[in-house]
């Protein structure tokens, strides 16, 4: 699944560790997120959209 | 780096699984000198016999906490793929072996060597998983 988290991230000119504290979650997984090895659950994918203020297809995309 | 809760759950891991090992030694030393010493017979070898099996069974029931209680989707998925391969392996070798030892006679596997060599396989799909994601 595509995403857009690093440019989100970029804006916000938050690291991978920031979103990951953020996020309550590990760097590995906002990394694993973000290279797209590892889909996240949904409610992750709500409290990514949360954080971001937009919603989740916002961020993701299920394009190959 | 990890969350500041997965770290938390981690120590709190590691800890548990440090008393156990402990227990574990402990049990077989215990076990070993008094069967040695003591001879017993009947319930009481059974009852000493099982006592190095017991924190095997805590150790098993320690996992299961962990993986209930960690929240970080990731690294619970790390865990659960890793022990799925490990527990595969450890089936393949020992169902292998097992065939080997009923039809051509090869030396028996202590069952008790089971659980040591899935947390061999466990630890060795772990790195390999890691390196996946990295």
């Amino acid at each position: 699944m595509k995403n857009r988290l690093r440019v989100l991230r970029a804006e916000r000119d938050w690291s991978q560790a920031d979103l990951a504290e953020r996020l309550e979650v590990s760097r590995q997984s906002v990394n694993a997120i973000e290279t797209g090895k590892f889909d996240p659950s949904l409610p992750l994918a709500f409290k990514l959209a949360r954080l971001f203020e937009t919603t989740i297809e916002a961020i993701f995309s299920d394009e190959n | 780096m990890e969350s500041k809760f997965s770290n938390s759950v981690n120590r709190r891991f590691h800890r548990r699984s440090l008393v156990v090992m402990v227990l574990y030694v402990l049990s077989l030393a215990v076990m070993s000198q008094a069967i040695d010493h003591l001879h017993p017979k009947g319930m009481a070898l059974y009852l000493l016999a099982l006592l190095p099996a017991l924190p095997i069974v805590a150790a098993i029931v320690i996992i299961a906490l962990y993986l209930s209680e960690q929240k970080d989707e990731f690294v619970r998925t790390l865990q659960i793929e890793s022990m799925l391969w490990g527990v595969g392996a450890t089936l393949t070798v020992t169902t292998i072996w097992g065939a080997l030892e009923k039809f051509a006679h090869i030396r028996p596997m202590s069952l008790f060597l089971v659980y040591p060599l899935c947390c061999v396989f466990v630890f060795l799909a772990r790195v390999v998983v890691k390196r996946r994601y990295r």
